[in-house]
């Protein structure tokens, strides 16, 4: 396996939340989009954030990275506040297409943020093919991103957060366009580079089956404006098989219990019952056109029963 | 660029030249034989276009106009560019200056020539000048345009994993932009061409304008057409020149896969939710 020539060793420090809100837009126009979200990440660990599409998943992972400063509230790194990117953290965006370059080569994609960091070309170089080794495209440095497919371009994006070489990886729907079975084949990855190399990872996803499938620790978020709805350990060991794990109890029953929250918390903020979910209001959860903008920061830890009886166990919220 | 053969870049060649020739046939039939004072046979026209060059003054009034309209083209380029870049990159800088840079582009440059005569006079200096000032604005605006449409991810990208603002600009935002730029260029050119000819009529003893216009005046009929097939001849020359730099520096954007397939903003709802 790869060598590590990292700063810090492992995982880093711990990445922590704290009561953060995110608020677009001025006056008239102005949309909360999380409210009062709190959220710790120990060094080492694998947690995936998953929450209904629209519910500022990518905002809150903008906001890890140091990308986007929160409204209020804090984010620290080891202490630190986390004002911009931080060397510690590398990211992997979920457009694929528009964050790897399309003038430079693969090798030269995965190498550049070592180029900004000072490194010499042949170090450099040595690195990338490293990294691009280790996601399974050792073959492919000489090519453009383009030339690969879209699982293919998305491992390159990955060789990249691991030639960065930084103790957490943060990722953004990292697999959200990607046919099912690269999927799968990039979930195994990046378990191994992460039980490999002992980084921290913050997964962002909409696919539940996706975050119980990775992580240590799964956080739901949902609700209008988002927050916190649960927290849930998941305990299905350190070796997982996509066909045996997903067909453990243990993992139906997490899943199950995630999609309860986010169904409940969805319902919640629409200021109705469980029972009127729809086709139509999962399709465009529109956040600025719900008038009551009601249960704000409220972890929605209430009864969970009778809601999602209809549920015809699809693998992701909508 | 390894993957630009030689091949590929003569087959682009071929492309831009089969119509050319076939006009110069056309014309070479045309007028043969022709009797007409002001229409002689191409063949005389192009007779008189070596002589010219080898035993008249031609090359000296070519090299001439040469010089400046590389002069001035490059000169707004550098220029063009580098301005591009830092008000492309600035959302103030780009907003404050548009209205002034519409307002520079609509002004037709030819309007300056008496201007310039007038305060710089008549030497080399004063044509490049011209040359450039008038290449310089859709160089300009084709930078600041390419640099504003670099997609956002682009940008997200390079600010998460800290690349400092000297290689961003040259591995980020330059090549991002540089497509828009080379038709920046390319229409440059053409203007460039243009000024480049009414800068040697008005007020210069030598350059192609001033050659076709002191024959035009003393009716040698002969030397008036060959220099203005020069001239056509130097302006394509010079934009299959181009074409080659743009086919060479710009091999990833024009290899890339069509259009369709290039990132466009993504709606909220996910994409592959569509059966």
């Amino acid at each position: 396996m790869m060598q590590r020539h990292m700063k810090t060793g492992g995982g880093g420090s711990s990445l922590v939340v704290e009561d953060v809100c995110k608020t677009f837009g001025h006056g008239a126009d102005e949309h909360r989009v999380i409210e009062g979200l709190s959220l710790r990440v120990d060094p080492g660990e694998f947690v995936c954030v998953v929450g209904p599409s629209g519910a500022g998943k990518t905002t809150l992972l903008r906001c890890l990275s140091g990308l986007i400063r929160p409204t209020t509230g804090t984010i620290r790194y080891g202490g630190e506040l986390l004002t911009r990117p931080h060397a510690d953290i590398a990211v992997v965006f979920q457009d694929y297409r528009g964050s790897l370059l399309p003038w430079m080569r693969v090798r030269d994609n995965v190498a550049f943020p070592l180029e900004g960091m000072g490194v010499k070309r042949a170090e450099r170089n040595r690195r990338a093919e490293e990294c691009l080794g280790a996601v399974g495209l050792a073959d492919v440095g000489d090519k453009y991103p383009w030339q690969l497919s879209g699982g293919m371009q998305q491992r390159v994006a990955i060789a990249r957060g691991l030639a960065y070489e930084a103790p957490v990886l943060l990722m953004d729907e990292p697999f959200g366009s990607v046919d099912a079975q690269s999927r799968f084949d990039l979930e195994d990855l990046t378990l191994s580079l992460r039980a490999s190399l002992g980084i921290t990872v913050v997964l962002v996803t909409h696919d539940i089956d996706e975050a119980v499938y990775l992580g240590d620790r799964v956080v739901v978020i949902g609700g209008r404006p988002t927050t916190v709805v649960d927290n849930l350990v998941v305990d299905l060991g350190a070796d997982r098989d996509q066909i045996t794990t997903r067909a453990d109890h243990r993992f139906t029953d997490l899943r199950t219990r995630v999609l309860t929250m986010i169904r409940e918390a969805q319902a919640q903020a629409q200021g109705e019952g469980p029972t009127v979910r729809s086709e139509s209001t999962s399709e465009e959860p529109a956040p600025d056109r719900s008038p009551g903008d009601a249960m704000g920061g409220a972890t929605g830890g209430t009864g969970r029963g009778d809601g999602p009886a209809r549920e015809k166990t699809g693998r992701a919220v909508r | 660029m390894s993957t630009r053969s030689p091949a590929a870049l003569w087959q682009s060649l071929l492309k831009q030249l089969w119509l050319p020739v076939l006009c110069v046939a056309v014309l070479l039939l045309a007028t043969a034989g022709s009797t007409s004072f002001y229409f002689p046979p191409a063949t005389d026209v192009l007779a008189t276009l070596w002589r010219e060059l080898l035993h008249g003054g031609l090359v000296g009034d070519l090299l001439f106009s040469l010089r400046n309209i590389a002069l001035g083209l490059a000169l707004a380029t550098v220029v063009g560019v580098g301005a591009g870049l830092v008000i492309g990159e600035i959302d103030l800088l780009r907003q404050a200056t548009g209205p002034l840079l519409d307002f520079a582009r609509a002004t037709p440059t030819v309007a300056f020539v008496p201007v310039i005569i007038l305060t710089l006079g008549i030497g080399s200096g004063p044509k490049i000048f011209l040359i450039a000032l008038g290449s310089l604005w859709p160089i300009l605006l084709n930078t600041i345009s390419g640099v504003h449409g670099i997609n956002p991810a682009v940008h997200e990208t390079a600010r998460g994993y800290r690349i400092p603002w000297r290689l961003r600009l040259s591995k980020v935002v330059l090549p991002g932009a540089l497509p828009q730029i080379f038709a920046g260029i390319r229409v440059a050119l053409s203007i460039a061409v243009v000024l480049m000819v009414v800068s040697e009529i008005y007020g210069s003893p030598v350059g192609l304008g001033n050659f076709i216009l002191q024959s035009g005046s003393g009716f040698a009929v002969p030397e008036t057409w060959a220099g203005t097939v020069l001239i056509g001849i130097l302006g394509y020359g010079l934009s299959v020149l181009l074409l080659a730099a743009e086919y060479l520096l710009l091999g990833w954007y024009h290899q890339r896969p069509p259009r369709a397939r290039r990132p466009m903003s993504r709606p909220l709802s996910r994409s592959e939710a569509k059966t």
